[in-house]
């Protein structure tokens, strides 16, 4: 057995009918998100998987309308103008929404010359584990289900919600405290929302699973809509945005500061006009994609925002300024306060509060006990000590807080993922092949998943 | 204390389209945090807090808005995908890949097809931890009742024919250091652990946080040009503004803009 599977990884036997009885022993492992596809190939007769066996891929086909070229996932790299370009993402609110342009990325991503060495792959040779956003739509996930089948080919298949494979992670407890390692409380904050996912010896507890509108996105298109408002119009200038973002925003750690840094970048009103404070105050000095691709922030000088309103630089490169006061700390404020935009839910905090009031408390105390954050925003500075010191304020006193951030918060659940296809024997339970696909159908398969 | 905004000069007061806001200038340090928050009516009604004043067409500039912020792909904007594209293999791909819809006809397929399903009539009277209520797009359970009893208020303990308790909770009573507490939650109900296991994903749009608790903080409000407070309310659109100098710009930019 183990030596057809190698056989089959190693040389496909095309058309062979074993190939079609045993699994393949190699598994697309493919975590589809928003913003970024993570992607890689764990064989079960590799060793333990790693982060380095994860490819990120911008999930997206691009347009430029300077260079007129149309860039498909991978092919971003090559870009050297990210001016006014234009985005088609396959992913809404997390889940696949358009097969057209999602197919396009796959096929270029996993298939054909396009596709990267570690990447490429025969669908019929190979299984496909792929993970998914929680309260996907039962006729999203049917297309999905039809198309890997249909139109892939895929050999076997599995789908499954992301985060749960995180509790296949080692966990590592605090070496005072044995805990459950039945209790995971996951945090997922990222491009298209943000998820909490109460975990009970690695099943998804669903009743329990709240989302916050706010991620990634939002705090993105929020800070290209204030800084539009407030400096010039970048409304066509997202990748530039999400850039910023991602360089100079910070988490205040209480309201006090928040107050207290509102206070510092204010710049008063006519006959009480004040110096914003440069501590907290950046400039950042815009690509102008023809010296530099990517821009940089510097501390604060008064004197160039004047000289930008007027005078450039006689001599040297011409500079556009976008000065970031308030903006820093007041877009990413969203995931702890939506409301402050309108958004009608409670923050971050509030939210795990609901998702644990679901639970039995002897629940509750474990998966407070194994709290774990992945998602580009817990990279935001400032998050995680945000995070903990208002769910201390939440908690009752006497239950034990262990709140930590993944090693790798964007490759997280690949990993766990990719950890889970490792192990054959766990594999072997969960993958349904495309000759039962073909036998039963689509809804007989929708029902084995929704029960796995 | 309350904190009023006044403006330095008496002729900005009396510009005509503004109010001014009382600011209660929330001081949650000055608030205990009560551990019993969590317990609140976290599914009451969607009501505006702190300012009742919001007129639905303000809501639904404010709706406009978010979704605007929160939208993945701008409709006007059609990318062609590059290359010839393979024929579909099977009509279920064709059909799938030539849909055009967004996200957003998805989920009100969904909400549609579960309003129909609670028309219907139902076969079991109560689904466990039934979430769906009344109205498919919303949450009406009352949290309050979902929480299971405190140590004090729990009085049936489970019989003694169920199975064992899960292992958390024996790996619980070995841990020296909470066990010490006497007010250790008590043992996980087997048959409640089972239900909430088997219970069925919330339909997305049921799967939204709450809004926050009517008894916490009132909504904070920001100068719509500059981010400061805001503390003067634009008449004709409910935005906030610092002072006379955003108060010019709102009006040349923003305002009702999302009306
Ligand atoms: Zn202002
Ligand atoms: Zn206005």
């Amino acid at each position: 057995m183990n030596d057809d599977q190698d056989y089959t990884a190693t040389m496909p036997p095309k058309g062979s009918k074993r190939a079609s009885l045993a699994a393949p022993s190699k598994t697309l492992v493919l975590d589809n998100g928003g913003y970024t596809l993570k992607a890689g190939i764990v064989s079960s007769a590799n060793s333990e998987p790693s982060y380095d066996t994860c490819a990120v891929i911008p999930n997206c086909i691009a347009r430029s309308t300077r260079d007129r070229r149309t860039y498909v996932a991978s092919e971003l790299e090559d870009c050297k103008d990210f001016g006014e370009l234009a985005f088609r993402r396959p992913v809404e609110k997390g889940f696949i929404v358009n097969w057209e342009a999602q197919k396009a990325i796959w096929d270029h991503e996993f298939s054909g010359n396009s596709a990267g060495d570690g990447l490429r792959c025969d669908p019929k040779e190979t299984n496909l584990l792929l993970t998914e956003r929680p309260n996907c739509p039962k006729e999203l996930q049917k297309n999905c289900d039809e198309i890997v089948f249909e139109q892939f080919e895929f050999a076997a298949y599995h789908r499954s919600i992301g985060p749960v494979f995180n509790a296949y992670h080692p966990f590592e407890p605090n070496s005072l405290f044995s805990l459950p390692q039945e209790c995971l409380l996951l945090i997922d904050t990222s491009y298209s929302d943000t998820t909490v996912l109460p975990v009970y010896n690695g099943q998804l507890i669903q009743a329990a699973v709240r989302r916050l509108t706010v991620g990634g996105k939002l705090l993105t298109n929020y800070l290209k809509e204030l800084s539009s408002l407030r400096h010039y119009n970048m409304m066509e200038e997202t990748y530039l945005l999400n850039e910023i973002k991602e360089a100079v925003s910070f988490i205040v750690p209480s309201y006090q500061q928040f107050e207290k840094h509102l206070e510092q970048t204010w710049k008063g009103r006519v006959g009480d006009k004040r110096a914003v404070d440069p501590s907290i105050v950046l400039d950042y000095v815009l690509p102008d994609y023809e010296h530099s691709i990517h821009g940089h922030a510097r501390p604060h000088d008064p004197a160039q925002s004047k000289l930008r309103r007027g005078l450039q630089p006689q001599q040297g490169p011409k500079e556009d300024l976008l000065p970031l006061g308030n903006e820093r700390f007041a877009v990413p404020e969203l995931l702890f306060n939506p409301s402050d935009i309108g958004i009608e839910e409670s923050g971050l905090p509030g939210a795990i509060m609901e998702a644990l009031s679901v639970l039995p408390e002897a629940i509750r105390v474990g998966m407070m006990a194994n709290v774990v954050v992945v998602g580009g925003n817990s990279l935001i500075p400032g998050f995680m000590e945000r995070l903990d010191s208002e769910l201390r304020a939440l908690i009752p006193s006497h239950y034990l807080l262990n709140l930590t951030r993944a090693e790798d918060p964007i490759k997280h659940t690949w990993l766990g993922a990719a950890r889970f296809a490792s192990q054959p024997e766990r594999l072997k339970e969960v993958l349904v092949s495309k000759a039962e696909y073909d036998e039963r159908g689509s809804a007989w398969l929708a029902k084995k998943f929704a029960n796995t | 204390m309350p904190h009023v905004e006044v403006l330095p000069n008496s002729t900005a007061s009396i510009a005509p389209g503004w109010t001014y806001v009382v600011d209660t200038g929330y001081d949650p340090s000055k608030v205990a945090i009560n551990p019993k928050n969590k317990k609140r009516a976290a599914a009451q009604p969607r009501a505006p807090r702190g300012d009742g004043e919001l007129t639905s067409r303000q809501q639904l500039a404010i709706a406009r808005r978010i979704a605007e912020l929160n939208r993945d792909n701008d409709p006007k904007q059609a990318i062609e995908i590059p290359g010839k594209s393979a024929v579909p293999k099977t009509q279920n791909a064709r059909r799938i890949i030539q849909y055009q819809r967004q996200i957003k006809h998805w989920l009100d397929d969904e909400e549609a097809q579960l309003a129909q399903l609670q028309q219907a009539p139902q076969p079991r009277a109560a689904t466990t931890l039934s979430r769906l209520g009344a109205h498919p797009s919303r949450r009406t359970t009352n949290l309050i009742t979902s929480i299971p009893p405190t140590p004090s208020e729990a009085t049936t303990p489970a019989p003694p024919s169920t199975p064992a308790p899960p292992k958390a909770q024996s790996e619980l009573d070995d841990e020296p250091l909470l066990s010490v507490d006497t007010s250790m939650p008590p043992p996980v109900n087997p048959a409640e652990l089972q239900a909430l296991l088997s219970s069925p994903p919330l339909p997305y749009a049921a799967s939204y946080a709450a809004p926050p608790p009517s008894n916490g903080p009132p909504r904070r409000h920001f100068c719509d040009n500059c981010g400061y407070w805001g503390s003067i309310r634009c008449i004709k659109c409910g935005a906030r503004v610092c002072g006379m100098e955003c108060k010019e710009a709102h009006e040349a930019t923003r305002c009702l803009k999302w009306a």
